[in-house]
């Protein structure tokens, strides 16, 4: 009986808009409606999960092309941080035995913080998320739109001269 | 929608803003008076039949004994509003054909920041409700700057601002919103678009003192983005405008205390970049 080998890491492709910067790549996540800065590192390891390179040869191109000290942690760590943000297809299982380091570790082992992956994520906001949110609920009290219950389907919003609280059709 | 369209329409308007051609029509003609005043800013008469969205006020009768009748406003087939209060249909219509055209803009990116010009160049606030960007709009138009708008940074394909010079909404000390046009505070409205010199990510927290930082331009992209009326809508448009902004801005991020004081400094710094 043999064992499966491990699955090698391999990014998403579809539904993203991919916009490559000179030390960054943003990605937007069409169907996740999400957006995310890698930073070099991170981007480094995302553009190599091609379903063929394991963790040992990403460290080593990290090596060669970030001139920075990676080890295979560096990429454990880059891996973590682009699952979270659903940019590869599929989970890569972090060896049981091996030792996970913490961020303070690998700060230590890189001799810079900047050279740890990053991914920022935010949610990309509806319209209606970026007008104004206070109104007067029933009470008299202001408060923002997001206190005031209303029903599935509907959301709040300052209605009227006097701000009150209403709930319109999503 | 055929159920609506059955509906007897005594009058109705198309006009087209940025692009997008929005329809009212209503059941009685006169409550279409004075609408015009509360369209968004840039918009002009469409003789087109056909419009991308539709509202459709059906205005209450008078109340008879027992009875009492309400304002229906639909947006499209779907109903939006219902109340007693004319004023509030027109207040939810303004604010909704605002929101509506920042996302759906054709060929311009409407970000919720204010923007002043100075020195030929555009500064860009974008924030949250009650971040301070209109206080901050404010003291950089006393201190010299062009108002642009201290609502929407309106940002074309190139990364240039547009002007969007509606009043600015002061809070008074109640919590009230007053609108108060640019000249009232000494300043005047800028006509032409700009290219943009700075983005600042601030906002008020008493007693701090303005030491900004830089922002990468991945950082500064995605924070922008968090702001952009249409970054669900045409994220890849709105991405190709707001990297073509940080290709040639400064990106500056902190917390400020008095505004004043941060329209100088932000002044001064835009002034001497080449």
């Amino acid at each position: 009986m043999k064992t499966e080998p491990p699955a090698l890491p391999l990014r998403r492709e579809t539904d993203l808009i991919v916009r490559p910067l000179s030390d960054e790549t943003l990605v937007y996540d069409l169907a996740r409606d999400t957006a995310h800065c890698l930073n070099a590192t991170a981007a480094a390891v995302w553009c190599r999960c091609d379903g063929r390179t394991g963790v040992s040869e990403l460290a080593a191109a990290l090596r060669l092309e970030c001139r920075i000290t990676a080890d295979e942690d560096v990429v454990w760590l880059a891996l973590r941080q682009l699952q979270k943000a659903r940019l590869l297809q599929a989970r890569v299982p972090h060896p049981a035995v091996a030792h996970r380091s913490s961020r303070r570790d690998l700060i230590r082992k890189l001799g810079t913080a900047a050279a740890l992956p990053i991914v920022m994520t935010i949610l990309a906001p509806t319209a209606r998320a970026q007008a104004s949110d206070q109104c007067t609920g029933m009470d008299g009290v202001q408060r923002p739109c997001s206190e005031n219950p209303c029903p599935a389907g509907f959301m709040c919003m300052q209605v009227g001269p006097d701000m009150a609280c209403g709930c319109v059709a999503n | 929608m055929e159920e609506l369209d059955r509906l007897g329409w005594a009058a109705g308007l198309a006009f087209v803003a940025h692009g997008v051609r929005v329809g009212i029509r209503a059941n009685r003609a006169e409550v279409l008076d004075g609408l015009e005043k509360r369209l968004p800013l840039g918009w002009r008469p469409c003789a087109h039949q056909r419009v991308r969205h539709l509202y459709s006020l059906v205005a209450a009768g008078e109340d008879r004994a027992n009875v009492r009748h309400f304002h229906v406003l639909y947006a499209d087939a779907v109903r939006v509003l219902r109340t007693r209060d004319l004023q509030s249909v027109f207040s939810f219509l303004e604010y909704d054909l605002e929101v509506y055209v920042a996302e759906q803009a054709r060929r311009r990116v409407f970000l919720h920041a204010g923007a002043v010009g100075w020195n030929g160049r555009a500064v860009i606030l974008p924030g949250r409700t009650r971040s301070g960007k209109t206080t901050l709009v404010a003291a950089l138009v006393r201190a010299g700057a062009t108002y642009y708008s201290d609502e929407y940074a309106v940002i074309d394909d190139k990364g240039r601002v547009h002007p969007y010079p509606t009043p600015l909404a002061v809070r008074t000390g109640t919590g009230d919103v007053e609108k108060v046009p640019v000249e009232a505070l000494g300043g005047r409205a800028g006509r032409e678009p700009l290219p943009v010199g700075a983005v600042v990510m601030t906002r008020y927290q008493p007693g701090s003192v303005w030491r900004p930082r830089g922002l990468s331009s991945g950082r500064a992209v995605l924070q922008m983005l968090d702001h952009a009326y249409a970054a669900r809508y045409a994220p890849e448009r709105t991405l190709a405008a707001l990297l073509q902004v940080a290709a040639r801005a400064q990106m500056l991020t902190g917390v400020r205390g008095d505004a004043a004081e941060v329209a100088r400094s932000l002044l001064d710094r835009v002034g001497r970049t080449p």
